[in-house]
């Protein structure tokens, strides 16, 4: 696995931490040897394709299956069977498990923040403030089986936020959700990380834009962690040379000899449009410079910008491409 | 420890649920009714035709095995058989209800919980499995106990009304009936219900769970079995002593309901 180190930048202590986590459902292995952790205040993105251990992964760091082996850490103390109901108080999770339909939207609320602790006139408070900020405030009183997928999108995150806990886990939290409410969806976990503090572990397929949100990613494929740390260290180390994209306004073949002469890498090469990796040691600057000396008319020249949705689909392509040459070596 | 609160707010959610639900209500509602209401009018209203000791053949053997404490003096061959029929063999089909209503109301709390993929919410709260697994339990044993107590007040009016050109008098509840309502009825329930919930955490389909409540059903059967042929009747210290045990049964298996309890089973049979 790679895992990138830097310094945090709220906290050092993790809120989550797992230590060799594995979890067997009879000869399947569902989570291998898992490391992380995941500090106070952070974002983390635990990405993968379906079937890749994410579900199994969150119902081990919240106690709900034991470990074969390996251990978790839960607010600094272990987490057991003895320990988890209790740590479990202070957190918050949404998942694609259903709301009780014959309930109503107030009902299912108040169902939640009782078994959290909230009482009286502060349980009220807070679901009225959850339907506010959830915009469902005009359907309180109606039956969840009434409501469209996305209401009940909402709502099911708003169980899992109705008691401001202090991890938060978010499973597909945007599906199903149209972009306003997404993006204001994701605005309120932000505020809520900054006003209080709330660590989030996010598990989605929507890449775009995570980078954003998330400090930390890790991409498990296979039950095992492939990479995991901070977004920008892991593209850093993933993509540790600048990219660039050139266009010219013609004779790319031409623009491609000069760039391949100049930088010894030949670039690929899509009409007018050239993109490159730079070697070690050579300056955007230097290239363009060359091109313009050649009488090249060069129209752009953008830096590549990689996201979280690139480093996901190399890593993923990478573990194909290792299980593949595996097969092919038996 | 036992958060109490906890335990009263997912016995809240899940009577609104039966409540809201027709066929869950339908299904607690028409054994009972069956019980209280129509059986005991039939015989009732038999009772005031002519040739009614003649079509009550298969009962008047009773009459004879029936100890004599256990019989009001003074009643002739038609009132006797009305006693025997409303006390001894009507009578005994309230200790199946609770049974039936508690198996119907726990199986459809827990696997029901499970079909529906409402279950998982539950149990990522501070829930411990010992107030799950007592939430669902008494969710279910105090309206199967309230719907009980509802019906034997009903059957009391109606067979003391319907009796009355009969016997001419009060004659129902019994002082036995009165301890089994108070007494076995809310342990038998009990009873039932936690066997359901034992079996529940591991049964994939409602009916699966409540086929276990067999296990209790079929002694409540034999008891009504034993009524009707004499071997088994009823009185206080049997009442006393049956709910005493009951009691201890009930102790037995919900502790083992909630060691059988896994949220690891709850989970990957859904």
């Amino acid at each position: 696995m790679t895992r990138v180190t830097t310094a945090p930048a709220r906290s050092t202590d993790p809120v989550v931490s797992a230590s060799g986590l594995t979890r067997r459902f009879g000869d399947r292995v569902a989570v291998a040897d898992l490391d992380l952790a995941i500090t106070a205040g952070h974002a983390f993105g635990l990405l993968g394709p379906n079937g890749a251990g994410k579900t199994t992964t969150v119902r081990l760091l919240n106690g709900l299956l034991p470990p074969t082996s390996g251990s978790v850490t839960l607010f600094g103390e272990p987490l057991t069977p003895a320990s988890a109901d209790r740590l479990r108080a202070r957190v918050g999770v949404q998942t694609d498990t259903n709301l009780y339909e014959s309930l109503s939207v107030s009902e299912n609320l108040r169902t939640w923040g009782r078994l959290y602790g909230l009482r009286g006139a502060a349980l009220d408070r807070r679901i009225d403030d959850v339907l506010d900020l959830l915009r469902l405030t005009d359907r309180t009183r109606s039956l969840v089986g009434e409501l469209s997928k996305g209401m009940r999108q909402k709502l099911s995150v708003g169980r899992a936020i109705l008691h401001d806990p202090a991890l938060l886990y978010l499973d597909e939290p945007t599906a199903g959700l149209d972009p306003e409410a997404a993006v204001e969806l994701l605005d309120h976990v932000r505020e809520m990380m900054r006003t209080s503090g709330t660590t989030v572990v996010i598990c989605t397929h929507q890449l775009y834009g995570l980078e954003t949100l998330c400090d930390d990613v890790g991409i498990i494929a296979g039950g095992r962690m492939a990479v995991s740390g901070p977004v920008a260290a892991l593209i850093a180390q993933r993509w540790p040379q600048p990219e660039l994209t050139i266009d010219v306004v013609s004779e790319g073949e031409r623009a491609a000899a000069v760039v391949a002469g100049e930088t010894g890498t030949t670039p690929e090469r899509t009409g007018g449009r050239l993109r490159l990796t730079l070697p070690a040691g050579a300056q955007p600057r230097v290239v363009v410079a060359a091109l313009v000396r050649a009488g090249v008319d060069v129209a752009a020249v953008v830096p590549t910008q990689r996201t979280v949705q690139d480093l996901y689909f190399a890593t993923i392509d990478a573990g194909q491409a290792r299980e593949d040459a595996t097969e092919v070596a038996r | 420890m036992i958060d109490r609160d906890r335990v009263r707010t997912v016995m809240r959610k899940d009577w609104v649920e039966v409540v809201r639900s027709p066929q869950s209500l339908a299904a607690l509602l028409v054994v009972p009714a069956v019980f209280v209401v129509a059986l005991p009018t039939v015989v009732l209203l038999l009772a005031r035709q002519p040739g009614f000791v003649e079509s009550a053949d298969d009962v008047r053997p009773l009459l004879d095995v029936i100890p004599a404490g256990l019989l009001p003096e003074g009643l002739d061959e038609v009132q006797q058989l009305v006693y025997v029929v409303v006390v001894f063999l009507l009578a005994p089909f309230f200790l199946l209800i609770p049974v039936m209503v508690a198996s119907v109301t726990a199986s459809s709390s827990v696997v029901g919980e499970k079909e529906r993929r409402t279950i998982e919410g539950l149990l990522y709260t501070p829930l411990t499995d010992r107030e799950l697994v007592l939430a669902k339990i008494l969710g279910s044993v105090l309206p199967a106990v309230a719907i009980t107590w509802l019906s034997f007040l009903v059957y009391t009016v109606l067979v003391n009304v319907l009796g009355w050109p009969l016997l001419g008098r009060l004659y129902f509840p019994t002082w036995t009936w009165a301890v089994i309502m108070l007494l076995v009825v809310p342990a038998i329930a009990f009873l039932g219900t936690s066997l359901v919930v034992a079996v529940s955490g591991r049964a994939t389909t409602v009916q699966g769970a409540q086929g276990v409540a067999v296990l209790v059903v079929l002694p409540v059967v034999g008891l009504v079995v034993g009524q009707a042929a004499g071997v088994a009747l009823l009185d206080v210290p049997v009442a006393l002593v049956a709910a005493g045990a009951i009691v201890v049964l009930d102790v037995v298996l919900f502790r083992f309901a909630v060691g059988r309890f896994q949220r690891e089973r709850v989970l990957t049979q859904l």
